[in-house]
């Protein structure tokens, strides 16, 4: 597994937030070589490796820093912004790398920054990311203190506990210091992003992949996985598994891999129910789907996706019902309002799907639900009302039955019995984080 | 000439030039898209409220039709062709609904109302949602004159994008998240900016309503009258809402090279003060010491005949500078060739070399340098002006204003000075407004000879040669230019100033505050005003003959761009209007002056407008040309500043835009007017020891006021700033001490 590595590499036997442990490891020699090639060659290797984003949409992420206009093109400066606000449901692999390989973060932007021309990088972090946010600016200092940093500026900037500013233009928003609500596209942020600036956006995990795509060619990269999913992901494995964790795993591996040879399988006599593949906003999978390769494509196949990389465990235990309702109730809690189908769909699907789990529901009911969701998806501002809406179908969809039984029998069929033990926390914890200060 | 693009929308073929706004090219050609959000004047499209939605050809989602704009090729369908635009629209629409209350027969808005319409249009016939709506407390008082219902609000967030971008003001904001977002004011404090009122008309629904309007009139039971405001100089095109003959309010009426559709608060909510409870309604005449007694027209008529005749040609007339040009030149005429009394005191003068560098208003925000010349705030002369100059401002143009409290500090009073420097050669300044060919000079301030100062300015700096370039002069009256061009109309005779004076005729309640005015009075053996309210005359007026407001009154007005628009009455006055006694009156002497303003206006328009008729103005009166006139001389003996000694300040009163005889008699502005405060410069509060909130004495010679101290950080140290009307009897150097 190890073998496998590539973002993680190395950091099982060494403490990598450590500058000197990272230049053993051969941290920062990939900078210095970056920095003797031209920006477009160090683009080049991000187009030839083939990378796809890591933060849900799997967007190319050469094809991406491709579009930043070349100096002179535009007047304006070129800002890169990496997105740590990792707060998708599932999700834990951002901290991870943070908390692990920290310099390999740094390495990267500084790398990413020369392909694009920015002298500004900006690392919007979530805010209840403490010891991640700690670390980081730890690292930072380490590494301006080896006076690595050239002619950039890296700004480490806390988020304040909104989910929707893990959405690209809310992040910029929040981070020009406005409210985090999505802008509407186009403009996209590669030509008018941070203060109307191009900008590229790119997840944790992508940035960190950078030096080793650097260090080893594109070429070397796009070998590893498979031909629509190249390299390797790093996944956030939990719900009803009895070894909970991040695996960095080559593309392609299967579901039953990760699940049971990683994950060390179900605990007990219980059996998969449902998979959720990639964060809490993608359709789920049933047991029947447990071969699936965890590559874009094939998931695409199977009407689902990649996503966040986290995957989530439902065992035979779990309402499907209470599923989907804690579910909508964290896209209700984070839906920022700006536009209609989301702020006001989300909050129906709550009201729904809490008749349904009460028994009070009728039959119009469910098809109502359907509706709704039909209502929300592909007409909003910005991914989040989707987000709510597809998985909840899905739920439905594909576990119409338990929903029916709900009605039929006017109430929860588990009757108190059903448990989400282990599955993504329930929205009042969201709500009543502790505030955390920074020490000073 | 832009380039044209060819797009199809609902099967039809349309042209338009190249980035037109799609919801534009499809209005054009009679097509609509639905918005709510969608307002251009707010800058960007946010596509928040999905009201849009249409299906493009290639495009697998449906795409928010407000955010896109026409480009080749586009193949559009909207709701008229598309099932799934259709669907789309309709579910914004049940979304929208699902916890809007159903009070649409007791909503102001109902009936006018585009949530109303396009639920009608687009919309589900029935709704699905059987939960408790989402319920908020309301209606919330956000100001004296705005209420706010946060459960029939769909939070399109044109309110906050106006107050953030527009107004500037940045205090109506969102909070909350989600279903739970409401719109409040910042700090929950009232929302009190010059320009609130415009959230109102802004609101696509009932939530945000004026307290004044309130449950007053449904729409299918008023008349709107478009007419003309001038309570100020900058006439704002207006819509007068009137229920049996009595305004109900007022609302903007977009004229886009004048206001774009904005409004001051003063304008919009100060027309209560046509029902004063002191208001006029019939003549009066002094009796005893202090009060007044009730007389009919006819005596009145008598005893003003018998006043004027008696005089002996010994009459002064003072104008207010607000009458219209017809009433002006009615009175004008009958004073001058019926009694040779050619003495006036006119409101402040504008000189006509102004009208060499005219522009619209609009042009200011095509501008790259905006020179603003002068001591008042734009938004204390001619409101709307300053939001031009923001939209300027925010479009990318530097607008410098040089001034006691400008980003440019100077002493007070050195506008003139000022001028003299930008015209010369060392001015680094005057050299970029010269280079410019989108220049824009504003005179902000009293004085400057009406606006000669900065039309000379403007002739040096080369700007006659550039369409593009010109001058603003803010007066401090709204038609004072009208009222001195009907009153030159009437005659060309002159006279000596008479002493001393045996009756002064003060027209308008603007010249019976006036403390200049006033002081003539003493002066006089017989004082005849023509005013609305009774306590402006009471004490010192011999007879008052009763006034009528903009509201009342058919007639033209000229603006401070020099734009001649038409006046038209919205409510009838409580008593005859002024033309109609001053008919009588000059027919007595001999003079023919018709009782109703078209024929008037025809009569002086040959000497004064070339012959231009009413019909020409219109409802959307059009700019003349610019003028050929040599640009004027500058004033040589420009009056030096005085420097404040640090111990003694000098005193630059100002007049807040909530002021006035009217402004004081609407309930629902008080909050607006200024406190009893005294501006200081951070310098001079620092050396006293006095910070924002203290109670502070000013003196000056043998007067001497308690105000509140606020600091102003812009304000050029040794000058403090004063309401005149807090500042009355105070002299020009004051001195600021904590008591």
């Amino acid at each position: 597994m190890a073998a496998s590595e590539i973002v993680l590499a190395g950091a099982a036997d060494r403490d990598l937030t450590q500058i000197d442990a990272y230049r053993e490891v051969g941290g920062y020699a990939t900078l210095d070589r970056a920095r003797g090639m031209g920006p477009q060659a160090v683009l080049d290797e991000l187009l030839t490796a083939d990378i796809k984003g890591r933060g849900g949409a799997g967007f190319p992420m050469g094809r991406k820093a491709s579009f930043i206009p070349k100096p002179g093109q535009n007047p304006n400066p070129t800002y890169l912004t990496v997105n740590a606000d990792e707060s998708e449901p599932g999700t834990f692999k951002d901290r991870e790398i943070m908390l692990r390989v920290p310099h390999r973060l740094i390495e990267g932007c500084l790398i990413t920054a020369h392909a694009i021309g920015s002298r500004n990088v900006f690392i919007y972090i979530r805010g209840e990311y403490l010891r991640e946010f700690e670390i980081i600016r730890a690292a930072l200092e380490q590494a301006h203190g080896a006076g690595l940093m050239g002619d950039v500026t890296i700004v480490l900037h806390r988020g304040a506990g909104a989910y929707i500013c893990g959405e690209e233009t809310a992040l910029l928003e929040s981070l020009e210091g406005e409210r985090g609500q999505p802008r509407t596209k186009p403009p996209f942020p590669a030509i008018a992003g941070l203060y109307a600036s191009p900008t590229l956006i790119n997840n944790v995990e992508t940035i960190a992949t950078v030096p080793a795509i650097v260090e080893h060619g594109g070429a070397w990269y796009a070998d590893q996985g498979t031909e629509g999913s190249r390299g390797t992901r790093v996944f956030s494995l939990s719900g009803n598994v009895r070894r909970g964790g991040n695996y960095e795993l080559e593309l392609g591996t299967t579901l039953r891999d990760l699940i049971y040879h990683h994950g060390g399988g179900l605990p007990g006599s219980r059996r998969i129910k449902a998979i959720i593949p990639g964060g809490s906003s993608v359709p789920v999978l049933t047991a029947d789907d447990i071969d699936t390769p965890l590559t874009f494509e094939a998931m695409a196949d199977k009407g689902t996706f990649l996503g966040s990389g986290a995957v989530i465990v439902i065992d035979d235990r779990c309402c499907m019902v209470q599923l989907g309702l804690r579910v909508a109730q964290f896209y209700m809690h984070e839906s920022c309002g700006k536009c209609t189908p989301c702020r006001e769909g989300t909050r129906w699907m709550v009201q729904i799907l809490r008749k349904i789990e009460d028994g009070r529901a009728e039959q119009a009911e469910l098809d109502l639900l359907l509706d709704v969701c039909d209502r929300i998806l592909g007409k909003c501002l910005c991914p989040l009302g989707d987000a709510a809406a597809m998985p909840i179908a899905s739920y439905v969809d594909k576990f119409r039955a338990e929903f029916q039984a709900h009605i039929d029998a006017g109430g929860c069929p588990y009757k108190g019995e059903s448990s989400l033990e282990r599955v993504f926390a329930p929205v009042d914890q969201h709500t009543h984080h502790p505030t955390v200060e920074v020490p000073a | 000439m832009p380039e044209l693009v060819t797009l199809t929308i609902d099967d039809r073929e349309v042209q338009v030039p190249k980035g037109t706004g799609l919801v534009e090219t499809a209005m054009g050609a009679g097509i609509e898209i639905p918005v709510f959000c969608y307002e251009p004047r707010l800058g960007p499209a946010v596509g928040a409220c999905r009201m849009c939605l249409v299906e493009i050809e290639g495009m697998p989602k449906l795409q928010a039709g407000c955010t896109m704009t026409a480009q080749d090729g586009l193949v559009v369908r909207t709701a008229a062709t598309s099932d799934k635009a259709a669907q789309g629209q309709n579910a914004t629409l049940e979304f929208l609904l699902l916890n809007h209350p159903l009070d649409c027969p007791v909503c102001d808005k109902g009936g006018e109302c585009p949530l109303q319409d396009l639920t009608f249009r687009y919309g589900p016939g029935t709704t699905r949602m059987v939960f408790p709506k989402r319920t908020f407390d309301k209606p919330i008082p956000i100001s004296p004159t705005i209420a706010l219902d946060r459960e029939r609000c769909i939070l399109c967030y044109r309110c906050t994008r106006f107050s953030e971008g527009v107004a500037e003001d940045h205090q109506l904001v969102p909070r909350n998240r989600g279903a739970q977002t409401l719109i409040t004011t910042f700090e929950e404090e009232p929302y009190r900016a010059p320009f609130s009122g415009n959230v109102i008309e802004l609101c696509p629904v009932g939530a945000l309503t004026s307290t004044q309007y309130r449950f007053e009139a449904r729409p299918w039971e008023i008349q709107n009258v478009p007419t003309v405001c001038t309570m100020c100089p900058v006439g704002c095109n207006v819509t007068v809402t009137t229920r049996e003959g009595k305004v109900k309010r007022i609302l903007s009426r977009n004229h886009p090279e004048v206001d774009q559709g904005w409004l001051c608060d003063k304008g919009r909510f100060a027309f209560s003060h046509l029902r004063a409870e002191d208001r006029v309604t019939q003549p009066l005449r002094r009796v005893r010491r202090r009060g007044f007694a009730t007389i009919s027209w006819e005596e009145a008529l008598d005893e003003t005949e018998r006043v004027l005749r008696g005089a002996g040609g010994r009459i002064v007339t003072a104008l207010s500078g607000s009458e219209t040009i017809e009433h002006a030149y009615g009175l004008a005429k009958l004073l001058r060739t019926g009694l040779g009394a050619h003495s006036a005191v006119l409101p402040e003068e504008t000189d006509v070399a102004i009208d060499a560098f005219r522009l619209p208003l609009s042009a200011i925000r095509g501008a790259e340098l905006i020179v603003v010349v002068g001591d008042d705030p734009v938004a204390e002369r001619a409101p709307v002006v300053d939001l031009w100059l923001k939209l300027a401002r925010r479009g990318g143009a530097e607008v410098v204003t040089i001034g006691a409290a400008g980003s440019v500090l100077t002493a007070p009073g050195s506008a003139a000075q000022t001028c003299r420097e930008l015209a010369g050669s060392g001015s680094e300044l005057g050299r970029r407004l010269r280079e410019s060919e989108r220049a824009i000079l504003i005179w902000s301030s009293p004085g400057g000879h009406g606006g000669a100062e900065i039309a000379a300015l403007a002739g040096e700096l080369g700007f006659a040669g550039k369409p593009g370039s010109g001058a603003f002069h803010l007066p401090a009256t709204p038609n004072g230019r009208g009222v001195a061009d009907a009153w030159a109309a009437a005659s060309d005779d002159e006279g000596p100033n008479p002493e001393p004076i045996a009756v002064l005729v003060v027209s308008g309640d603007e010249a019976a505050s006036d403390p200049h005015v006033r002081a003539l009075a003493e002066r006089a053996e017989t004082v005849i005003a023509i005013v609305m309210f009774e306590r402006v005359a009471l004490g010192w007026a011999d007879l008052v003959l009763p006034g009528t407001s903009y509201l009342e009154r058919d007639g033209t007005a000229m603006n401070l761009e020099g734009r001649l628009q038409r006046l038209r009455r919205a409510a009838i006055p409580p008593v005859a209007d002024e033309l109609s006694w001053l008919s009588q009156l000059a027919a007595r002497f001999g003079v023919d002056v018709s009782p109703y303003p078209a024929p008037v206006f025809e009569e002086l328009a040959g000497t004064v407008y070339g012959g231009l008729t009413l019909g020409e103005l219109g409802e959307r009166a059009a700019l003349a040309e610019r003028a050929q006139i040599p640009a004027p001389a500058p004033d040589p003996d420009t009056e030096p500043a005085r420097p404040s000694d640090g111990h003694y300040l000098n005193l630059l009163p100002y007049r807040p835009l909530f002021a006035g005889a009217a402004v004081e008699r609407v309930p629902e502005l008080q909050f607006q007017r200024p406190a009893a405060e005294v501006e200081l410069s951070w310098d001079d509060a620092q050396r006293r020891g006095i910070s924002s909130g203290d109670e502070v004495l000013v003196r000056s010679n043998g007067t001497s006021a308690t105000l509140r101290a606020r600091l102003n950080r812009r304000l050029l140290p040794g000058v403090v700033r004063i309401a005149d009307e807090h500042a009355r009897d105070l002299h020009a150097t004051v001195e600021v001490t904590k008591p």
